[in-house]
């Protein structure tokens, strides 16, 4: 069975722009966690019925729906629970260098963040893995405050 | 109606122009105060419907970010992408199975907050050629159903002015309406600046923040849960052709077969006699005649008529949106649920100062669509039959 | 219990990457024509319709209402679902309740995409775009990633964390992805319903670049412009107006919460952990009265955007053991003509029209049951009981349908 397709039929062009759109998220989490890092320290929220310890914390637990708000601080080092290697860019073109970037489970927390692990060869990267964040010299209060997570 | 169905409870936002608050938060809370309502938790919940628009809400699959706040994770969940009577009549169809004995349906938009609902209708339109003619726009579209009307039946913009104040004085009794006036007068509408001839600002609806969440039950489940269920009768759908030229502006043939299917299901016959109350989503003031007639409640044509002699207000002989209908709160996806839902508060005696006396059996509408293309209506009642 | 059962299926004569030669409208008129063509049915003969598609790849709101005169729907009860990429199936389960709960008897669903009209990388990103701006303005450094930054993974994002974890926990090897990719293309050059039909092998896969380890380019699945249609009946229409029908005897879902870029609120989920395919599989099965799925499913087919899925789905929905999946693949039982055929199709791995691929999953499934395949791979033993999957949302949302050549008995 073939198909063949016919003449081209008529096009125009539109856009869809998603920047006019006014968002509202909770950033509260968010809040808390940055403010931490300006003291080279982890912050998220607990839920008290089922223990889950959310870095960054939401302002509900998604388990027990409950409203949470009890703060609690996490290690700054974890284990690796999964990573990959990014050998491409997005655009396809060969990168460099490979580079590890991991979802990493800190300790006392049960939520997993992304993080980049350097100071190994990436084929030695395994899951289980301990690894510890390292500062920059200058917190500012803001995500990039940890430069890269190493093994331990 | 093999498997009966019966909505056991209702919760609504306080509809705003700007909830103030994020989506999931509004969500968060409006699950969490009709689970308390009820008693319950989300653990008995055997399969949630939502309702919202990847338009409105600004991001593909709007619903990624609402299953936790209604309670949906690691639960059963689905989504309806047009207004909210839909993920009610889905989640009767859900629980008619036999698969499911209860469903939470919450259908939600800000409306009024994050983006306006006019550039959402804007998307509707076929891209390669309404689209970039610019001419039909909600506005244009809903002031071409106006004329159409009032140039067929001879409905004045007196009589317009009439209904929209009625509606905004109605509003002024729903304790969730975000736009109301109590003492509104036809003259106060008549104030309001042209919009799209004859279209005036307070003719048409309020961008609106807004949600409503509903729980439906099987009939052993209902009655568990509540002493006082809303029994659904009836239910029915039509969809018109795209093209205005191709339809009858100032009739709804989608609302006209809707109730047909809707009626024949419930046994209803005589909707002007055997309807109490109607609560019909008309996004701009002539479109409540014009549905109300397709629904069989008024005569064709009717609309001036009805609106000088009364006959829809509240204590009149066929009310009509008690609730203040589309001028008090319209959140698109949401308004159709609403309708239900104060379908549920006049059937239950919930009502307030808006309550349609000794109201038994009740009619809710739902649109999608430049001028009404997709409707859908329910039939409800006290009496499960 | 009212039983249900797909009497036909329509498709578009191809899925491809661009159908430069008709609109939207059009492209979906041909997949309900086809469905009519297959059936001998007309439009009166359907009660109500149920539509679906990812609207925002298209840039056009509420599709269903432009294409109502297009696809017969004039005057019938529509009801449009959009759930992401499990949205094909989310629509055949909607229009199975509308004939299940008694409201109707003949139902047609018709889901679709042409995402060459549209930007699918502003489709996909903007399900993240406010999310995202937060991250950056909390200094996340998304794209150049250092430190806490980064979406991660590169440009398949958490489908390489998914993989990576999956091979750590079932013991499977990244040259397994590479074998399972190469099945499932070969497979696809035998269907003309695919996109991607090239016969292919281990060397091509390996030939492909890695993007993040472990996936590669040839991991990946394309996007295709296409529509498919199912007609759903009940008993008694079914036997009225169909020589054969594949009769759905089980039908779950699930939404875990959004694993992916749920940064800002917490991922407590491990993207390979995949709960709800056990969840659903499981009511799935008990709904169908299957009680040994890995004796009694026959075959699968399953939503896999990336060649690993189809071996981890396989664990998650309960067709193998853990760590299973792989020695299945090199003993040949997932081949066509093996013990559990898996992807007969291509998958979706081969073929991508968003908003219709997980209608294929179940479409494919009621072809083989009613061996009614046109092309080659029609699988050569007798199908009774078949298992679809469907997938989407941010790694949340898993259905699934058991389709079955007999109806559920009343019991």
């Amino acid at each position: 069975m073939t198909f063949e397709m016919g003449p081209e039929t008529r096009q125009v062009q539109g856009t869809w722009d998603v920047t006019t759109y006014k968002y509202k998220i909770d950033g509260g989490g968010m809040k808390l966690l940055c403010d931490a890092m300006k003291e080279k320290k982890i912050r998220g929220i607990r839920c008290n019925e089922c223990g889950t310890v959310y870095v960054p914390g939401p302002t509900f637990c998604r388990k027990c729906h409950v409203d949470i708000d009890e703060m609690v601080e996490v290690e700054d080092s974890g284990e690796v629970g999964t990573f990959a290697v990014e050998m491409a860019d997005m655009r396809g073109n060969p990168t460099e260098k490979e580079r590890v970037s991991a979802q990493i489970k800190l300790d006392g927390a049960d939520t997993w963040l992304g993080g980049t692990i350097e100071g190994i060869d990436w084929k030695e990267v395994k899951i289980g893995m301990k690894v510890k964040a390292v500062w920059v010299d200058n917190p500012e209060g803001k995500l990039s405050d940890i430069d890269h997570f190493e093994p331990l | 109606m093999d498997r009966k169905v019966a909505i056991v409870g209702q919760a609504q936002t306080k509809h705003s122009e700007d909830i103030g608050m994020p989506r999931e938060r509004m969500l968060f809370e409006l699950a969490k105060g009709l689970f308390g309502q009820l008693g319950i938790t989300r653990h008995d919940i055997d399969t949630f419907v939502l309702c919202s628009n990847d338009f409105q809400t600004g991001r593909t699959i709007s619903n990624v970010f609402e299953d936790t706040p209604v309670g949906a994770y690691m639960k059963d969940e689905t989504k309806v992408e047009a207004d909210g009577v839909w993920a009610v009549t889905y989640a009767a169809t859900r629980i008619m199975s036999g698969i499911y004995d209860t469903a939470l349906v919450v259908a939600n938009s800000l409306g009024g907050s994050e983006f306006r609902p006019y550039l959402i209708m804007d998307y509707q339109l076929n891209p390669t050629y309404d689209r970039q003619l610019g001419l039909i726009n909600e506005l244009s579209a809903a002031a071409f159903q106006a004329r159409s009307y009032m140039d067929k039946y001879g409905m004045t913009d007196a009589q317009l002015d009439m209904i929209a104040s009625r509606l905004l004085r109605n509003a002024a009794k729903n304790p969730n309406a975000l736009q109301s006036k109590a003492d509104a007068t036809p003259e106060y509408i008549a104030g309001s600046e042209y919009l799209y001839e004859p279209l005036r600002k307070l003719h048409c609806y309020p961008f609106t923040d807004g949600a409503c969440a509903l729980l439906l039950a099987s009939a052993e489940k209902a009655k568990e849960l509540t002493d006082s269920p809303v029994w659904i009768k009836g239910m029915g759908d039509s969809l018109e052709s795209y093209y205005l030229g191709e339809r009858e502006l100032f009739r709804s043939r989608s609302s006209k077969l809707a109730a047909e299917r809707a009626y024949r299901m419930a046994g209803i016959s005589n909707p002007a006699g055997q309807i109490d109350v109607a609560e019909v989503s008309a996004k701009f003031a002539h479109q409540e005649p014009i549905i109300c007639e397709a629904l069989g409640l008024f005569p064709e044509g009717s609309g001036g008529e009805v609106a000088e002699k009364g006959l829809s207000e509240i204590g009149g002989e066929m009310p009509v949106c008690p609730s203040g209908g589309g001028l008090g709160a319209y959140p698109f996806s949401a308004a159709g649920a609403i309708c239900v839902a104060e379908c549920f508060r006049q059937l239950t005696g919930g009502a307030g100062d808006a309550q349609v006396a000794n109201a038994g059996t009740a009619v809710a509408h739902g649109q999608d669509g430049f001028c009404a293309q997709h409707s859908a209506v329910m039939v409800f009642s006290r009496e499960e039959g | 219990m009212r039983n249900v059962g797909i009497i036909g299926i329509g498709y578009t004569p191809v899925f491809v990457s661009k159908r430069k030669d008709v609109n939207i409208v059009e492209m979906i008129g041909e997949a309900v024509d086809a469905a009519f063509r297959n059936t001998n049915l007309t439009p009166d003969d359907i009660d109500a319709l149920t539509f679906g598609n990812m609207q925002t790849f298209e840039g056009l709101n509420l599709p269903h209402l432009w294409a109502a005169d297009h696809i017969s729907a004039l005057d019938k009860p529509t009801i449009r679902i959009s759930t992401g990429g499990t949205t094909g199936m989310s629509t055949l389960q909607a229009a199975y309740y509308q004939v299940a709960s008694g409201l109707y008897d003949v139902v047609m669903a018709v889901t679709w995409e042409k995402q060459s009209e549209g930007d699918s990388q502003v489709g996909l990103a903007g399900i993240v775009m406010p999310e995202a701006m937060v991250m950056i303005q909390s200094g996340m450094d998304l794209f150049g990633g250092r430190g806490m930054g980064g979406m991660g993974g590169g440009s398949t994002g958490a489908a390489s964390y998914q993989a990576t974890s999956y091979l750590h926990h079932s013991g499977a090897s990244p040259e397994h992805i590479d074998k399972m990719a190469a099945l499932e293309r070969t497979n696809a050059s035998k269907n003309p319903y695919a996109h991607l039909r090239k016969v292919t092998t281990v060397e091509d896969i390996q030939a492909t670049p890695f993007i993040s380890w472990p996936l590669r380019y040839g991991h990946t699945c394309p996007t295709s412009d296409g529509a498919t249609v199912a007609i759903v009946a009940s008993e008694e229409k079914a036997a009225k107006l169909a020589d054969n029908a594949a009769w759905i005897t089980g039908v779950a879902c699930c939404a875990s919460d959004p694993t992916t870029a749920n940064f800002i609120e917490g991922q407590i989920t491990d993207p390979a952990e995949q709960r709800p395919a056990r969840i659903a599989a499981e009511k799935a099965f008990a709904m169908a009265g299957i009680k040994n799925p890995k004796k009694e499913i026959d075959m699968a087919e399953l939503y896999n955007g990336f060649a690993h899925q189809s071996l981890m789905w396989l664990e998650k929905l309960g067709l193998c053991k853990e760590g299973e999946a792989h020695k299945l693949l090199d003993k040949g039982a997932l081949d066509i003509d093996g013990e559990l055929p898996t992807n007969a199709s291509g998958g979706v791995f081969s073929t991508n029209a968003i908003g219709a691929s997980a209608m294929n999953r179940p479409a494919e499934c009621a072809l083989q049951i009613m061996r009614k395949i046109e092309g080659e791979h029609q699988i050569p033993k007798k199908v009774k009981n078949a298992l679809a999957h469907g997938w989407g949302g941010l790694f949340q949302y898993v259905t699934v349908m058991i389709l079955s050549d007999e109806p559920r008995k009343a019991k």
